[in-house]
């Protein structure tokens, strides 16, 4: 089951949601809608290794935006602190970005429970398309789970996002 | 409602999840990471053939403008749960999809899933790697209609069996 806007808010006056800053204005009956935030990190090379610790530069977002290209990934941290130990978060799009072509993550939507902190967004675009720090560019749903509550501790907690792909850190890279 | 980590893991005890092989190493609070399988087949709109490519230790380059279908190294399944598949955030990281909008398994269909990779820079995967999650979603009780389609049992990257869509490649 999924959380009612009112629901949302309520779970972030109890603290079992937390969106920090939170806005009333953003939320949606179903959702919350969050804001890009101003640090985009791109790989310095094109051919990636999912075995490798590929290289990136990280630059500030200007106000007046950045033109994305196709052919890139772009790693841009949520200007919004974001996660919940109660209920499971998944990231989308909104339709207002979606009809630009701008993907905001890639098969990536489903957040580990404890994982609490800014989100690494991965966007993608199918043409061109000018982004700017603090527009409204996706937003969060929270679902009920079933059974015991585990909570995230892994790789990526207490980094500042946007965070590089930390792929080269799993154990198991070849087969068996 | 989405099962927790040791939900899942209660669920394969019981046999009401199959993932085979299963490594609680790779429960994670809400999901479960499968890995690679051993093949991939290159689908490219230029060519009339599907290309095989054996994995080897050394991977390959995932190129992108074209769609490669993979599976995932475990056979994964449920009759009462619903699964969906996605990627790793460390993968998507990479800019590598692993489905192309059709994350919803059906309740009742148990294979090695084929995967639908594409790429928006050149990346090299190996086989057995971590590369993706399933969810695992309850359902309304008694309401089962279990799968028996076209991609029941699949064991290896399938291509699209659609008889309407006969002749894609």
């Amino acid at each position: 089951m999924i959380l009612t806007g009112t629901q949302i808010e309520n779970a972030v006056a109890r603290k079992e949601v937390i969106i920090r800053p939170f806005r009333q204005s953003q939320l949606a009956p179903n959702s919350y809608d969050f804001r890009l935030g101003n640090r985009c990190c791109v790989y310095t090379r094109n051919v990636l290794d999912a075995s490798k610790d590929n290289p990136t530069r990280v630059t500030e977002i200007p106000p007046d935006g950045i033109v994305l290209s196709p052919r890139r990934v772009y790693l841009i941290n949520t200007e919004e602190t974001m996660g919940s130990t109660k209920y499971v978060p998944i990231i989308r799009g909104r339709s207002s970005t979606g009809r630009l072509g701008l993907f905001i993550h890639i098969t990536a939507d489903l957040i580990d429970l404890g994982y609490v902190g800014q989100m690494t967004l991965q966007l993608h675009c199918v043409q061109p398309v000018r982004v700017f720090p603090g527009m409204l560019i996706g937003q969060i749903t929270f679902w009920r789970t079933s059974g015991r509550r585990v909570f995230y501790s892994g790789k990526y907690n207490h980094r500042r996002s946007p965070v590089r792909s930390l792929s080269f850190l799993d154990n198991k890279l070849s087969h068996e | 409602m989405i099962l927790t980590g040791p939900k899942i893991r209660q669920a394969v005890k019981f046999g009401e999840i199959t993932i085979e092989p299963f490594d609680e190493k790779n429960l994670n609070p809400n999901s479960y990471n499968y890995r690679l399988g051993k093949a991939l087949i290159a689908l490219n709109p230029k060519r009339e053939k599907q290309r095989k490519i054996d994995l080897t230790p050394a991977g390959c380059v995932v190129k992108p403008g074209m769609i490669y279908l993979a599976t995932t190294l475990e056979k994964i399944g449920s009759n009462k749960f619903v699964t969906l598949l996605l990627g790793r955030s460390s993968i998507g990281r990479l800019g590598l999809f692993l489905n192309i909008t059709a994350d919803l398994g059906h309740c009742g269909s148990c294979s090695h899933w084929t995967l639908e990779l594409s790429a928006v820079q050149p990346v090299r995967v190996y086989p057995g790697m971590k590369i993706g999650q399933v969810s695992f979603w309850l359902t309304e009780p008694n309401s089962h209609a279990p799968y028996t389609g076209r991609y029941h049992r699949d064991s290896e990257p399938t291509p699209n069996r659609d008889p309407h869509l006969a002749n894609t490649f």
